[in-house]
């Protein structure tokens, strides 16, 4: 195991620079010039060239490239050119942030997916199925931005039950208080995806020999599902829980922070993106390089793991 | 130890199995969890008894580095943490300046070159641990000539050095300004609490521009010892201080070390025709600033605004977006707002300080100066054309609540020397047409105009409205092209590479002074200056130079006036429009709210009355 880790780990590096590398010639040619941002409305041509040189834009974009991959190692990831933060200590307090906000949804999105698209999957082509089906359609067909002002319009102005807008974790009672509606959204988005997915699998379970031999016997469905079901879909389960987690945290948050007014690090990847922040586009794609090898990493680990199949090829 | 696990069970999984029951089971309970959590909440947020002030704003400020202001964001929350010499009166409109820092209005030579300006001794910063014993210390004039040094300085990176540029002897940029050996002629500190200022040249708006958020006073041992990261943790002698600031808001407390006595009322211009109504004369008397918490939230999605205003613990306050006009206000002329509105909440109708206008490219060869006077003619006859092609009542409707004040050239109503027999040009498809025709311009010789803007909805119908107005006049539609920018820096870019020919911009008054408007005319400050017209012309530059350096209030605010005509004459831009914002906020706020030239300076006078609180 510790062999197939380092393999893993070196086998990242090349991903890294070149995921890196790409942003880096997308955001230096392609991106804004954070200069305008910078200089105000009544700069002069040497105040320009001023800004140009402190932000290190007059050298060449493979020495400025050559210079960030060499803090990489020992995670210097410079400033934020906008807000002079420390590009640290800016995703320390803000990648908590959009975990404790997504994750709760990302879970309960998804073993509510898997019960509902077992049922559509036991009952198929009857009608619970074709309901959960609708339901689904309907769930794919919705627009986050449109869930999101509804969400928020009900739950916070007409029955005043939670917050428009914040957040804390100070107590569970208040995180619960801010983290429930973005939860319901993300469930919400997410449902009809996941139980199209999930309806599938357990089609495909549900006919395994296994399982029919199982119900010939007479065994409970839930004695089936836990010990039949369950373990023949953990590969896939792993893979779809594990892989929406960069996915949730990098893009997936952003419509909810800003609505919602919560400093994760959607929000702050966003306003990096329009502002030319680079220090701090880079980092947030690194960090969700490096998050992207983990996921692959864990996904395999825990299908060699669990699946005597796998090890044994 | 996993293939122990294994043999151990007959199932192969079972135990992953039981993971995902206990995450599932966990899951599960999160629901009924936040279900008990809302049944049980009275009031979420609240912080009990105390006044909490939930203020709103539609963009957020990158830094609060006074030198590295550049937004209307910043400008609300800087006055709260920091200090400027002067600021305006509270209530008095048009805007008044008084004293804060300073003690009365300075001292100026018969020749307006030498201002003295006598400053408190009992203004102290916040604490910090930067400060001996972490205990925050007195602010004296060596501090205010710092402050305004370090606007030249490169390590301080400003945006707003542009404010003094020529103006202060000996203040240069590309010099390192250290605190103990400032070394700067024009900045003259007599002793602790008396600063002397030498002028190159007489500059009357100078108090005004101390006024100004972006000048505020700043301690050298925080700037110094945050480095970079002054901007997110500013500490200054403001009458609050900043406990929080990230991209989503800001909160705020009250600042121990801020002792200015008690509001009096009839200093801040206060009328009780005009500010009874508000309650605002229950502050009168009392020591400032009554808020326990002030909460700024940074919402740049006008529905997100909306729903936190209307929500129980949301915004006390918010600006009216245009998208619910419709919605809300019942009567435009006289304006009346929706009944249950005006019920439930104050509201208040201004004219923003500032105004919206489109630029052109003057570099264009077809549309700006020429060598050829009888070119330059011509592109001046389809530049006034144009303007003229413009539906300005239309543009009002659709963008300003209908409620927009239209006026001719870059001198606004609000401001002293507004004339109101200056006269934009009579608009209309024909008229236009008749113009360019008669100065040579025809179909086949009309020149392609690339109208850039920002990428968003609003911008996107502005081009729309644009492009219609043009086409309803006779103008080529293939030669009408638009080019969207993902930012509004990236615009500007544009607008100072000469991408574009043809953008909409908007710029606000930073004082009621003229001389801030017609800047952006002057030919020194052309591009990448203010001067994104690129305008040049000698005759309006030497009239700029004078008017802005006449001391006689009168007679600067005439020179002003001919200016103005002279770029209303020479048609350099399609304009302007000022729009009237709309601000509404809840009943138990004893408040009057300003985002233009007062800006935050209002906050310290916020005032809750605690028993109509909800």
């Amino acid at each position: 195991m510790g062999r197939y880790l380092l393999r893993r780990a070196l086998g990242a590096i090349p991903l890294l620079v070149g995921v890196t590398l790409l942003s880096f010639i997308i955001t230096q040619g392609l991106g804004t010039d954070p200069v305008w941002e910078l200089a105000g409305r009544n700069p002069t041509s040497a105040e320009i060239n001023e800004l140009q040189a402190q932000l290190g834009r007059d050298r060449s974009w493979l020495m400025q490239y050559v210079d960030y991959l060499s803090g990489l190692p020992r995670l210097e990831l410079g400033h934020s050119l906008m807000t002079g933060e420390s590009v640290r200590s800016l995703l320390i307090r803000s990648v908590p942030v959009t975990l404790a906000l997504m994750v709760p949804g990302l879970v309960i999105g998804i073993v509510l997916a898997m019960v509902l698209g077992y049922l559509a999957a036991r009952w198929k082509g009857r009608g619970l199925d074709r309901l959960i089906s609708s339901i689904s359609t309907v769930g794919m067909s919705l627009s986050l931005v449109i869930v999101v002002m509804l969400c928020q319009m009900v739950f916070s102005v007409w029955l005043a039950w939670f917050p428009a807008r914040g957040w804390s974790t100070e107590t569970l009672y208040q995180w619960l208080l801010h983290v429930t509606v973005p939860t319901i959204i993300v469930i919400m988005i997410n449902l009809g995806h996941n139980v199209r997915f999930f309806r599938g699998l357990w089609v495909e379970g549900l006919n395994l020999p296994a399982v029919q031999s199982a119900r010939a016997f007479g065994l409970p469905e839930v004695s089936i599902f836990r010990r039949r079901l369950l373990p023949w879909a953990i590969g896939p389960i792993m893979t779809r829980l594990v892989f929406a987690i960069p996915i949730l945290l990098f893009s997936g948050s952003l419509v909810i922070e800003s609505h919602f007014g919560i400093p994760g690090v959607g929000r702050v990847f966003y306003n990096a993106i329009l502002s030319g922040d680079q220090p701090v586009v880079l980092a947030v794609v690194a960090l969700a390089s490096v998050l992207v090898v983990v996921a692959l990493t864990i996904v395999d680990a825990s299908v060699r793991w669990f699946d005597p199949r796998v090890r044994l090829s | 130890m996993g293939q122990n696990a294994l043999k151990s069970d007959p199932w192969g999984n079972v135990h992953m199995a039981g993971l995902i029951q206990k995450v599932a089971r966990f899951g599960l309970m999160l629901p009924v969890l936040a279900v008990v959590v809302a049944c049980t909440s009275e009031a979420p947020i609240s912080e009990g008894s105390s006044k909490v002030y939930r203020h709103v704003i539609d963009g957020a400020p990158r830094t609060l580095d006074p030198a590295q202001t550049n937004n209307v964001y910043a400008r609300l929350l800087i006055p709260a943490v920091f200090e400027t010499l002067y600021r305006y009166q509270y209530l008095a409109r048009p805007y008044e300046l008084t004293p804060s820092l300073a003690l009365g209005l300075p001292e100026v030579s018969a020749d307006g070159l030498t201002y003295e300006i006598r400053i408190r001794d009992d203004a102290r910063f916040a604490d910090s641990e930067f400060f001996e014993n972490g205990q925050g210390r007195l602010l004296t004039a060596s501090d205010v000539a710092w402050s305004l040094a370090r606007l030249f300085d490169p390590a301080t990176g400003s945006s707003v050095s542009w404010l003094l540029r020529d103006r202060i002897v000996g203040l240069e940029s590309g010099r390192t300004y250290r605190p103990d050996e400032l070394n700067v002629p024009g900045l003259e500190v007599i002793d602790s609490t008396t600063l002397r200022i030498h002028l190159n040249e007489p500059f009357p708006a100078l108090v005004h521009t101390l006024a100004r958020p972006q000048l505020s006073i700043v301690p050298h041992e925080v700037v110094d010892g945050l480095g970079p990261e002054f901007g997110l943790r500013p500490v200054g002698s403001g009458p609050f201080r900043l406990v929080e600031f990230n991209e989503t808001g800001a909160v705020l407390v009250p600042n121990e070390r801020f002792d200015r006595g008690v509001v009096d009322l009839a200093a801040e211009g206060y009328d009780p025709a005009l500010h009874e109504a508000f309650g605002l004369a229950a502050i009168d008397g009392r020591p400032y600033p009554f808020l326990d918490r002030l909460e700024v939230q940074f919402i740049s999605e006008a529905s997100a605004r909306w729903n936190s205003f209307r929500s129980r613990d949301g915004a006390d306050i918010v600006m009216l977006p245009p998208e619910l006009a419709s919605s809300t206000i019942s009567s435009r002329d006289p304006l009346t707002l929706q009944s249950e509105i005006a019920a439930q909440y104050h509201a208040l109708a201004e004219p923003e300080s500032g105004f919206i206008y489109y630029g052109m490219n003057l570099d264009h060869p077809q549309l700006g100066h020429h060598p050829d006077p009888t070119q330059e003619t011509r592109n001046r006859e389809l530049r006034c054309a144009l303007g003229q092609s413009l539906d300005w009542e239309r543009r009002n409707q659709q963008f300003y609540h209908g409620l927009g004040q239209r006026f001719a050239g870059v001198i606004p109503p609000f401001l002293p020397s507004w004339d109101d027999s200056v006269l934009s040009l009579p608009s209309g498809p024909e008229l236009a047409r008749e113009r360019w025709e008669q100065a040579g311009w025809h179909a086949g010789n009309l020149p392609r105009l690339i109208y850039g803007h920002q990428a968003g909805v609003q911008p996107g119908q502005h081009f729309e409205l644009f492009r219609a107005n043009l086409i309803e006049a006779g103008y080529p539609s293939d030669r009408i092209e638009q080019r969207v920018y993902p930012t509004f820096a990236d615009l500007l870019r544009g607008i100072h590479g000469s991408e574009v020919d043809v953008f909409l911009l908007g710029w606000t008054t930073a004082y009621p002074d003229a001389h801030y408007n017609l800047q952006l005319f002057y030919g020194p400050n052309a591009s990448p200056g203010s001067n994104t017209a690129r305008y040049s012309n000698p005759e309006f530059d030497a009239g700029f130079e004078q008017a802005r350096r006449t001391i006689d209030d009168a007679e600067r605010q005439a020179r002003y006036r001919d200016l103005n005509q002279r770029l209303v004459d020479d048609c350099v831009i399609m304009g302007s429009i000022v729009r009237t914002r709309i601000h509404l906020w809840k009943r138990h706020l004893r408040m009057l709210p300003d985002r233009e030239i007062l800006g935050g300076f209002f906050l310290p006078f916020v005032d809750i009355e605690a028993s109509a609180q909800p």
